[in-house]
Order: C-alpha cells, then sequence, then structure tokens
C-alpha cells in the first residue's frame, strides 16, 4: 500500500540499531565530527609496500583524514610515512604521484631533507636565521606506520594511538594464508571521485545482500551450493568477515575473460573471501587477484575512493597477464561488476537528497545468512561509540524512545 | 577545374596490391574504417562494430599510471572475447544504458602503409563524451589516442589491432562498462 507523506516520515517500528538517519551520511558537522573523532584516530591503509620498491622511491599518498602523506623508502629498505609538506610555508614536498630521490629538496626555497625526514639543508641558514633557529628544529613530522597484512602501508596520524594488531583484532586471520604464502605485488591503480558519502562505499562493500545487482555474482556464487548457509563474523572495532563463499565459474560466458580458474599461493582457488575493516578499508581476495579498497572522504557527499589489484611477487609474465585480466575484467574502470556499484551508490545518494530524501535507511535484515545486514549495524554499532551519537537519532530528537 | 567525369578521381593510377581501385579508395576506406568503429559504438550497434572487425582482433584499452611509474592494460580481448562482451553488456547495469549517451569524437592524425600495402597504421586522437538523457547536458569523459592496425585485403578494410591508449584515467564517477 502506498504511503501517506506523515506515514512516508514514520520511523519503522524496529531497535535504532536497525536504520540510520540519512544526515549521517550528508550532514557537514556529522562529517567534520568524524574526521575528528574517527579518521584521524583509526589505522587505514594508504598504499602497499611495492609501490616504493627501492631504496630512496617515495610514494605520494593521502590518508583517510585528509592529510597529505609522503611514502619514503629509506637507503635502509625502511619505509617512513611523513607529511607530504614543507615545514618552511608549508608548500607540499612531492608533487609527482611517485618517483625517487636521495633528497627530497621543496621546489619554492630549497629546503632538503633526507629519507628519514631531517633537515639536511637551509638554504643561507645562518644569514637568515643567525643561532635562531637551525636544521634540527625542522624536520619533517613522521607519523605513525606500520607495514603489515600482506605488505600494505598502515598509517595513523594520531600519535597516542595502539598499535595496528590491536586494531585489528582477529578480524584479517582468515586471510593469513593468503597474506603470508607469498609476497604481494601491486598490478594495478585507479581511483574516482564519487558524489556520495564514503559509508555507502563501505556498506555496500560489506553488505552481500547487494550481489543481486551484479550479473557476474549471480552467475559464479549466488546459485552455488551452501551460499547461503554462510554466515558474518563480527570482530573487535566494527570490523566484519563472512564465510568465504564458493564460486564457479562454469556459467560465466566463455572468453570473457573471468572464466579461467588461477589461483592465489596460500588459499584456494575457488574461495572468495572479504575482510571489511572498520571505517574504509576493505580486503576483497578472489583468486587470482587480491583487491584492496581505500578511501579518502573529502566531504560529507565528496569521496575518492581507490582501488589496487595485487598479484604475487615473481609472477611470470603470462601469470601477471591472467590475473590483471580477471582483476580488470571484474573490478577496473572498464570492468563489469565495479561500475554496476558505482551506479547503486551514486543512485543512493540523489534519493538522500542531501539529507532531505529518504526519511531513514533500513539496515534491519535478520537471518543467519550473508544477506543480513549485520554486517551494517556492527559498523554503526562502533560508529556510534566512537561518535558518541546514535546513528539513528545522531541529534538526539526522540527523547522518548531514546530514554526508553 | 571539371567537377564531372573521372578527372575528379584523380589520383587513380594502378590498383593497389590490396586490391583497391586506386589510393585515393585504399585511404577513404581506412579512413571510413576508423570513423564507422565509433558510429557503431555510438549507436550501441555492437554486430555492426564486430562486422568491422578481421577474425585476428585485438583490443586494448593500455595506460601509464604515473602512481606506479608503469604501463596499465585495463581491457585486453580478442575477436571472441570482444564478441561475448558486447553480448552481455546489455545484461548489465550501466550509466550508459539508464543515464547518459557516449560519443565519441575521432580525429585521424596519421595513416601509414606497410610495404606490401595489406596493413594500415592509423594513429588518431579520441575524446568521449557524455551526453545526460535528462536535461542533456554533456560531459568530457575521457581524452586517448586510438593505435589502430587495418588490415587491407580484396578491396577491404578491416580492424584488425586496436589499442586504446589514454591519458585520462578517472573516468567519470562509475567507470565504463562499454568500451572506447
Ligand atoms: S616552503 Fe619549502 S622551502 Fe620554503
Ligand atoms: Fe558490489
Amino acid at each position: 500500500m502506498a504511503r501517506t507523506g506523515t506515514q512516508w516520515r514514520t520511523r519503522p517500528n524496529l531497535p535504532l540499531t536497525h536504520y540510520v538517519d540519512p544526515r549521517v551520511y550528508t550532514d557537514r558537522s556529522i562529517f567534520e565530527e568524524e574526521r575528528e573523532k574517527i579518521l584521524e584516530k583509526t589505522w587505514a591503509i594508504v598504499c602497499h609496500e611495492s609501490e616504493a620498491p627501492n631504496a630512496y622511491d617515495f610514494r605520494r599518498c593521502q590518508h583517510m583524514s585528509g592529510k597529505e602523506l609522503l611514502v619514503v623508502r629509506g637507503k635502509d629498505m625502511k619505509i617512513r610515512v611523513f607529511y607530504n609538506q614543507c615545514p618552511h610555508r608549508g608548500n607540499v614536498l612531492a608533487y609527482e604521484p611517485s618517483g625517487n630521490a636521495r633528497r627530497i629538496t621543496c621546489i619554492f626555497h630549497l629546503w632538503s631533507f633526507d629519507t628519514k625526514g631531517n633537515c639536511v639543508e637551509i638554504t643561507r641558514e645562518k644569514e637568515g636565521f643567525q643561532d635562531r633557529l637551525s636544521r634540527k628544529d625542522v624536520g619533517l613530522r613522521e607519523v605513525r606506520s606500520e607495514t603489515d597484512m600482506g605488505g600494505f602501508v598502515w598509517v595513523n596520524v594520531d600519535d597516542d594511538c595502539g598499535p595496528l594488531d590491536a586494531f585489528l583484532g582477529d578480524s584479517t586471520e582468515f586471510l593469513r594464508g593468503e597474506l603470508t604464502a607469498a609476497p604481494l605485488e601491486i598490478m594495478c591503480y585507479h581511483k574516482a571521485i564519487v558524489p556520495t558519502n564514503y559509508k555507502l562505499w563501505h556498506d555496500t562493500n560489506r553488505d552481500l545482500y547487494h550481489e543481486f545487482l551484479h550479473r557476474q555474482n549471480r552467475l559464479i556464487a549466488m546459485g552455488q551450493p551452501g551460499y547461503l548457509d554462510r554466515r558474518y563474523h563480527l570482530h573487535v572495532h566494527g570490523h566484519v568477515t563472512a564465510d568465504p563463499s564458493v564460486n564457479s565459474y562454469e556459467n560465466i560466458e566463455k572468453g570473457s575473460g573471468v572464466e579461467r580458474r588461477m589461483g592465489w599461493p596460500g588459499g584456494e582457488s575457488a574461495l572468495h573471501k572479504l575482510c571489511n575493516l572498520f571505517p574504509t578499508v576493505t580486503y576483497n581476495m578472489r583468486p587470482p587477484a587480491l583487491r584492496i579498497d581505500t578511501m579518502v572522504p573529502l566531504g560529507p557527499e565528496e569521496t575518492i575512493v581507490e582501488f589496487r589489484g595485487l598479484g604475487v611477487k615473481g609472477d611470470s609474465p603470462e601469470e601477471r597477464r591472467e590475473r590483471l585480466r580477471d582483476y580488470n575484467s571484474f573490478w577496473g574502470p572498464f570492468g563489469r561488476n565495479l561500475p554496476e556499484d558505482f551506479i547503486a551508490i551514486v543512485g543512493q545518494s540523489i534519493g538522500l537528497n542531501h539529507g532531505r530524501g529518504s526519511p531513514y535507511i533500513l539496515h534491519g535484515r535478520e537471518e543467519e545468512t550473508p544477506h543480513s545486514e549485520v554486517c551494517i549495524r556492527h559498523y554503526f554499532a562502533e560508529w556510534s561509540r566512537m561518535m558518541g551519537r546514535t546513528a539513528a537519532d545522531p541529534f538526539g530528537e526522540l527523547p522518548a524512545v531514546a530514554a526508553e | 577545374m571539371t567537377t564531372t567525369g573521372t578527372a575528379t578521381r584523380e589520383p587513380r593510377g594502378e590498383p593497389t596490391g590490396s586490391g583497391f581501385e586506386s589510393l585515393a579508395e585504399r585511404e577513404k576506406a581506412v579512413r571510413e574504417l576508423v570513423a564507422r568503429t565509433c558510429l557503431t559504438m555510438d549507436a550501441y550497434d555492437f554486430a555492426g562494430y564486430l562486422d568491422l572487425c578481421h577474425p585476428d582482433f585485438r583490443y586494448t584499452i593500455t595506460t601509464y599510471s604515473p602512481e606506479l611509474r608503469k604501463d596499465i592494460t585495463w581491457l585486453d580481448h580478442d575477436f571472441a572475447g570482444m564478441e561475448t562482451l558486447l553480448e552481455v553488456l546489455p545484461l548489465h547495469a550501466s550509466d550508459h544504458f539508464l543515464r547518459l549517451v557516449m560519443s565519441r569524437h575521432l580525429g585521424v592524425y596519421t595513416v601509414a602503409y606497410s610495404e606490401n600495402d595489406t596493413r594500415a597504421a592509423v594513429v588518431s586522437g579520441l575524446q568521449v563524451f557524455n551526453t545526460a538523457r535528462d536535461g542533456g547536458v554533456t560531459e568530457l569523459l575521457a581524452v586517448a589516442k586510438y593505435h589502430d592496425v587495418v588490415a587491407l585485403e580484396g578491396g577491404e578494410a578491416k580492424l584488425l589491432v586496436r589499442e586504446v591508449r589514454l591519458d585520462t584515467r578517472m573516468l567519470g564517477e562509475t567507470g565504463s562498462l562499454i568500451p572506447f
């Protein structure tokens, strides 16, 4: 039965945990608070170590907090991460996305830094600063980083944060075989700037109910025996995994680039494993390739989504070509899966109409299958904890219900 | 200058080794072929597009990634792969079926013929535009070059190799299900 305006706006008869106020996805003040309370306090991947494979390589990256970063591999082969910012007058140090440099020299007044972040030259130092300021006072700002879980460079811009493994807990345990059997290597990278909230992308990554959207998923996964017998597993800090799906490529069109069955060291070729890490990272292991999603939220309704395709270091050219071909046929910018997700979340954003559209977003499915929306509820439980707000009532407008 | 009769068909010359009546006919066939690949794809006439392709067709979309400092291949198909892809595309959700109309704008830069006259290497500039079905606003989606090899056999031109070499790497909001 179609509903009147009043009925349309009436909240569902479900617990507050089971739906979200749309302003959580669109409100500027909530977004700024998320930056401060979540994005600047949490670990996230900024790149893979193979993006700076050699001594003196650097990679310019953005952290989800919005901070401009410079990932540098030193002469000692250790990776360090700094703000990509000159301590003199704040110019960015690296303009190009990646490169190799023994010294990092700011183009503006030619101050130079080594790969450990020490300032090694201030042009006309004595003449300008006499003894009032010296090189040791103007080193680069180094941030907490750890290279782990498959060689990814993780960054937390909060100096006082706990270690990465405490943050991850046991959430990545079921991928340990795939991530440790052989070193990984970046195969491809692309990004998109999408007019949507970052949480909508992450919701979609978590949510296996949306596999109905994808023809390829319907063909390789949804009809397989045992598909619905899988469960979500909830981990610390809002992370979630699902039992792997067993993919069969029998039904996929021959010659489409995805019919092959190449595997992955330390894993089974038919198993597709998803690991979603609060607030922005997804590991998507579908042999023969690993996909990693990361995000840089630019505003409540603007997000950079980055995609990395990983293969195995030491792949032969033929193996690499096949991994890449399979990856791109699903997940490249010309793939058959990824553009569909984008259409749906951009469509959601149109529907949200800057918070004035849909009165609430439902995450209310409860079932012991991968179509339960507990995966998203678990995210918002962590979100609510860190924000000190209820996602269904972020501005405390429901005193009667909240008091219950 | 006469405007009628055979005088306008210069340089007529001898028939070409690849079976065209003249060099001018050969040149026209090559240029038209490249243009028709755009017109058929713009019209989602996938069968028409495949008719223009050689059975040994190889299609790739490549770019250089400054992030990784290496070339990347985003799509790589032979004739059968391309045929399969184009067959199943309409079964997918795509912005280009729902919201947008894609149009390819082409300028042929250079045409170079092989010595035995059976191949032409063609480099063209390509711009791909999206026009919204609702309201009709047009936006540039991508800038690229086609590096094509055209097979010339029996007086017919067929597309043998196409490398779409992209300058643009961020492809709108959603990427593109439909190849360029
Ligand atoms: S801003 Fe970098 S040297 Fe002046
Ligand atoms: Fe999806």
